[in-house]
């Protein structure tokens, strides 16, 4: 059922709420180490798997030989692609993005072949840890070594190795007739791109190039999995979404969702990379076969070699103004890494690539491009913050060239409500000009800058998201209030369910516990995911807690003996209006202590497909230093404004904005994938891959603009994502005001700095 | 390979345990004893997440082998607080909003404490360098730096006399 | 009669043949129904529309495929984004 009419319009200010910043329910157990991650669970008589990974880039499988393994003592099992179903090819979104469900297993369990460095071939269950990886040294696989590529220009090259013979490039027209490494296509746009380019004041074009990088979550992947005879299995995780990991669990084993019960834990991060599964349909099978609840868990190398990068890419931009400043023309072409398997990244940068600008003539192609590394997955904004940091360098170099002020160009040429978005859509209630507005007005827009110091700035957008969600809204019968959700709680969102459903009811925030369910115990949610928690999750609560509100009233009624309409909802009671009862009131407490005889224990549940979510847009200016002597870039101070619609925790809004905003950087200055010419991953680990520690960064200012979502009861936004797609080009045109060098290719590490600075070497 | 005798103080309580010569004292904390509020995030020293303090210095459990506290004593995140009493490091990061996923935050807590119980008036640059060793993918760092150093003025106030 | 109008990648991807500048006239009576109709023309596209399509409804994104389409003048089949 979706949201009533009546709860579809915002309400203005005035909340007792909302807007405040409570401390979370869930804190204390994290602050005293008392929450369990999934690492940290523990079954009885639970074995302890390990899975044996390819050490080549591309190879077939010739054989697998088990027999030493499976004879050493302690090892109760040991599976391999084999041992997963085979699949008919069936496309699912669970989590976010689509996947085919045999690349989910292949990706598992490989079948056959191998695609990259590090993808599972063989797993093994055994009594500890250590017979565990004993046991992996005594198997023996038999490759064929096959050529690989890892470039996204080589990979689509005349010639090069084909991943898969059964892929045909989607979205081009004729089918093609031979199968190659361009997964897919995708093409938006209108008018007359040459045209208007060649009649350009000004015009950029330059190529853009950013390399993988990984999602970073300080938790590794970890799962326990028991799977009984009778079919029916539990499942321990921790993950972006309890329902993902079931549907897709039991789609790659062939068995009914209903059989198995995923138990959520907490979650140590996954901003888009816990979406997805690598580990439960592997450790489903080694319990089915030990007849034991088995563990796996990845190392932090096991976490860089196999799980999902962001994709890196390349990307032409060519863009052209007339000598007022007005953007008359804009393409972008661009490549992503789309590893092993299919991934979704290139729809998702093609519409956020230049939609935040009005342009009358188009062109934005992306493609995917299937490569011997490990699948892409999504990150934060997925497939976002590439196209934008070469769009946002690009507009910056067109500022430049027309002697503009960076900001009054991009509020020149901004996009409001109405204008169209890449796809021809109308943009909604968006916040993009009241951010660049905020921007301007903003101290460090105007502070003085040191000596080797330089500003830049940029801006960006995510298109957030809405989708299913059932929460369940209780009253104990001492009326305190339990709200338990779908939602796996990654950043703060049992306080945001906590704090709309003590706004509804009007009770104290204390009043209010929230609770993360199991997929056997609460109505199937989304993945936590697409910033959509505190919006379509939040929309059920609301709604639950209306419904609550609705029945505490009309208990209130009977018990007085007066009509539905003769009672009110005040201060957290219900009051009498009429009659010889008039001016009395009842609180929740007294209703809820008496509603078993009343018709019994009073809850509501709203099983809801949230409509009406609006994309989130941020502004983030950036100052740095650069070492002249060594090239090494400084981060001095960092302001980052978004529309966030309306702030329901201001604390975790700012922390999202802070968290987005520190990855970015760490995207900009030093992350990447490194790898060898052998095809082998360099850095598969934190000293090597390094993400930005304390010491890199100053304090974070965040200005949060709030423009309220109409959809919405409360004018939420999707607040998460947005904060990672400004900070690459900030960075970059921060740099670019230092040393009054372009650097075009990610990360600005210090040897490409000092090469900017000292072009003869 | 036999097993090791090791007799240890772990949050001040007197322990023994059996350990394998290859294991941390991560994995005993983690495994042997049920203490799993220190993290596994990397096993190699760089994240943070299993910082302990080992007679008084603060240490990557992840590299330290178990056989190594044999007579020595270990304190842990669950042995910040005193009872229920949250320390006031422990209760900063709840007021601050100073974790997200919270996964990082037990060791961010014991290195915070390791850090005021040697330097009550760090600068900002102190704790940011302090804390270079723990890494948090979630916060930005911002609310945890805010977080210690209201910490430390509000223990200094403790501390100063009436 | 509603204007289909369907973009890339699924223009090219299931229905080159039948349409012209990416544009179809159909008369469905909701989303669930077109997406019946569409898979009469291009056989394969209701099986990856739920994983992979989202409709806007005169410029709306519209989730629900029991929505009425009688009053309707476009409907336009895009590309779903995930996010993370």
């Amino acid at each position: 059922m979706n949201a009533p009419e009546t709860m579809k319009q915002f309400r203005p200010k005035g909340f007792r709420h909302v807007g405040t910043r409570p401390v979370r329910p869930d804190g204390v157990d994290k602050v005293t180490g008392k929450a369990l991650y999934s690492p940290d669970f523990k079954a009885p008589g639970m074995l302890w798997g390990a899975i044996l990974r390819s050490p080549h880039p591309h190879a077939r499988i010739i054989s697998i030989d088990t027999k030493k393994a499976e004879a050493l003592v302690g090892v109760k099992a040991v599976a391999t692609g084999r041992d997963l179903p085979t699949l008919e090819s069936l496309v699912m979104h669970v989590g976010e993005g689509a996947s085919d469900i045999v690349d989910v297993s292949h990706n598992c369990l490989a079948l056959d072949k191998v695609l990259y460095e590090g993808h599972a071939v063989v797993a093994v269950a055994a009594t500890s840890p250590e017979i565990a990886r004993e046991a992996l040294g005594l198997i023996t696989v038999e490759y064929e070594e096959l050529p690989f590529v890892l470039g996204v220009e080589e990979a689509l090259a005349e010639g090069a190795p084909v991943l898969h013979d059964n892929v045909f490039t989607k979205g081009v027209e004729p089918k093609p007739e031979k199968p190659s490494n361009a997964a897919m296509r995708v093409e938006m746009g209108g008018g007359d791109v040459e045209g208007a380019l060649a009649s350009a004041a000004a015009t950029v074009t330059e190529r853009y190039t950013l390399e993988p990088v990984h999602q970073g979550y300080i938790e590794p992947h970890a799962c326990v999995a028991s799977w009984n005879g009778d079919g029916q299995a539990q499942i321990w995780t921790s993950s972006q979404g309890h329902f993902a990991v079931r549907s897709l669990t039991a789609s790659v084993l062939a068995m009914p969702q209903s059989d198995i019960r995923v138990t959520p834990l907490e979650i140590g991060g996954g901003f888009g990379g816990k979406t997805t599964i690598y580990l439960e349909p592997v450790a489903m099978v080694l319990s089915r076969k030990s007849g034991r609840p088995v563990r796996l868990a990845m190392t932090r190398e096991e976490v860089f070699r196999a799980t999902g990068p962001a994709p890196g890419a390349v990307i032409d931009v060519r863009i052209g103004a007339d000598a007022e400043g007005t953007l008359v023309a804009a393409e972008v072409e661009f490549l992503y890494h789309s590893g092993a398997y299919t991934a979704n990244d290139a729809g998702a940068g093609v519409s956020s690539a230049i939609g935040h600008y009005r342009i009358a003539n188009t062109r934005v192609v992306g493609t995917e491009v299937l490569c011997n590394r490990p699948a892409a997955k999504a990150y934060r904004a997925p497939g976002a913050p590439q196209v934008n940091f070469a769009v946002e360098s690009a507009i910056d170099e067109l500022a430049g060239k027309l002697g503009i002020d960076p900001l009054e160009l991009r509020l020149k040429n901004a996009a409001a409500e109405g204008d169209p978005q890449t796809s021809g859509l109308p943009w909604g209630r968006i916040g993009w000009v009241e951010c660049l507005e905020a921007a301007r007005a903003h101290p460090h827009w105007s502070a003085p800058l040191g000596p080797n110091q330089g500003r830049g700035i940029a801006g960006g957008y995510w298109g957030n998201y809405g989708g299913p969600s059932t929460v369940n809204v209780s009253v104990a019968e001492d009326g305190t209030i339990t709200v338990a959700t779908g939602s796996p709680d990654i950043g703060g969102s049992r306080a945001s369910m906590a704090i709309m459903a003590a706004e509804v009811l009007d009770v104290p925030y204390e009043q209010v516990r929230s609770v993360v369910a199991d997929t056997a115990s609460i109505g199937v949610s989304m993945v936590t995911g697409g910033s959509r928690t505190t919006f379509a999750t939040g929309m059920a609560t609301v709604q639950a807690a209306e419904d609550v509100k609705s029945i505490l009233c009309q208990r209130a009624a009977r018990m007085w003996g007066v009509s539905d309409d003769q009672v009110e909802w005040r201060s957290g009671a219900v009051v009498c209006l009429e009659g010889e009862k008039q001016g009395q009131s009842m609180t929740a407490a007294a209703i809820a202590g008496r509603s078993f005889h009343s018709g019994g224990p009073i809850a509501a549940v709203a099983a809801l497909s949230a409509k009406g979510w609006l994309p989130g847009f941020g502004v983030h200016i950036c100052d740095t230093e650069v070492d002249p002597e060594t090239g090494h870039v400084k981060i001095v101070r960092y302001t980052a404004i978004q529309d966030v619609g309306t702030a329901i925790h201001p604390d975790y809004v700012e922390g999202q904005m802070q968290g987005g905003a520190a990855q970015g950087i760490g995207w900009a200055l030093n992350e990447a994938y490194i790898y060898g010419k052998n095809g082998k991953l360099d850095n598969a680990g934190f000293l090597d891959y390094r993400m930005p520690v304390a010491s890199d960064l100053p304090m974070i200012d965040t200005v949060m603009v709030e423009v309220p979502n109409p959809a919405h009861p409360y004018g939420v936004k999707g607040v998460g994502e947005v904060p990672i797609v400004p900070p690459l080009a900030a960075v970059a045109n921060a740099i670019h005001g230092a040393i009054g060098q372009r650097l075009r290719d990610l990360p600005m590490v210090p040897d490409r700095v000092y090469a900017a600075l000292h072009p003869e070497g | 390979m036999s097993k090791i005798h090791v007799s240890t103080t772990v949050n001040g309580d007197a322990t023994e345990y059996l350990c394998e010569p290859t294991s941390s004292l991560l994995d005993v904390l983690r495994d042997t004893m049920g203490l799993t509020g220190s993290k596994e995030g990397c096993g190699s020293g760089d994240c943070g997440a299993c910082t302990v303090v080992l007679d008084g210095e603060m240490v990557c459990s992840c590299l330290v082998l178990a056989a190594e506290a044999e007579g020595r004593t270990v304190a842990t995140i669950e042995g910040v607080a005193e009872g229920s009493v949250l320390h006031p490091v422990q209760q900063k990061f709840l007021e601050h909003a100073a974790l997200q996923c919270g996964f990082c935050t037990p060791g961010f807590i014991v290195a915070a404490k390791a850090l005021l119980d040697r330097n009550p008036n760090p600068t900002e640059t102190e704790v940011r360098y302090w804390l270079a060793g723990n890494l948090c993918r979630c916060t930005g760092y911002d609310k945890i730096v805010r977080a210690v150093l209201d910490a430390a003025a509000e223990l200094r106030q403790e501390r100063t006399p009436a | 009669m509603v204007r289909i109008v369907v973009m890339p990648p699924f223009d090219k991807e299931f229905f080159g043949e039948f349409i012209n500048d990416g544009r179809l006239d159909l008369a469905p009576h909701n989303l669930f129904d077109l997406v019946e109709k569409l898979e009469a023309l291009a056989p394969g596209f209701a099986a990856i529309a739920p994983a992979r399509v989202h409709f806007a409804v005169d410029g709306v994104l519209e989730t629900d495929w029991t929505r009425e389409l009688a009053q309707a003048q476009e409907v336009i089949v895009l590309p779903r984004v995930g996010g993370g």
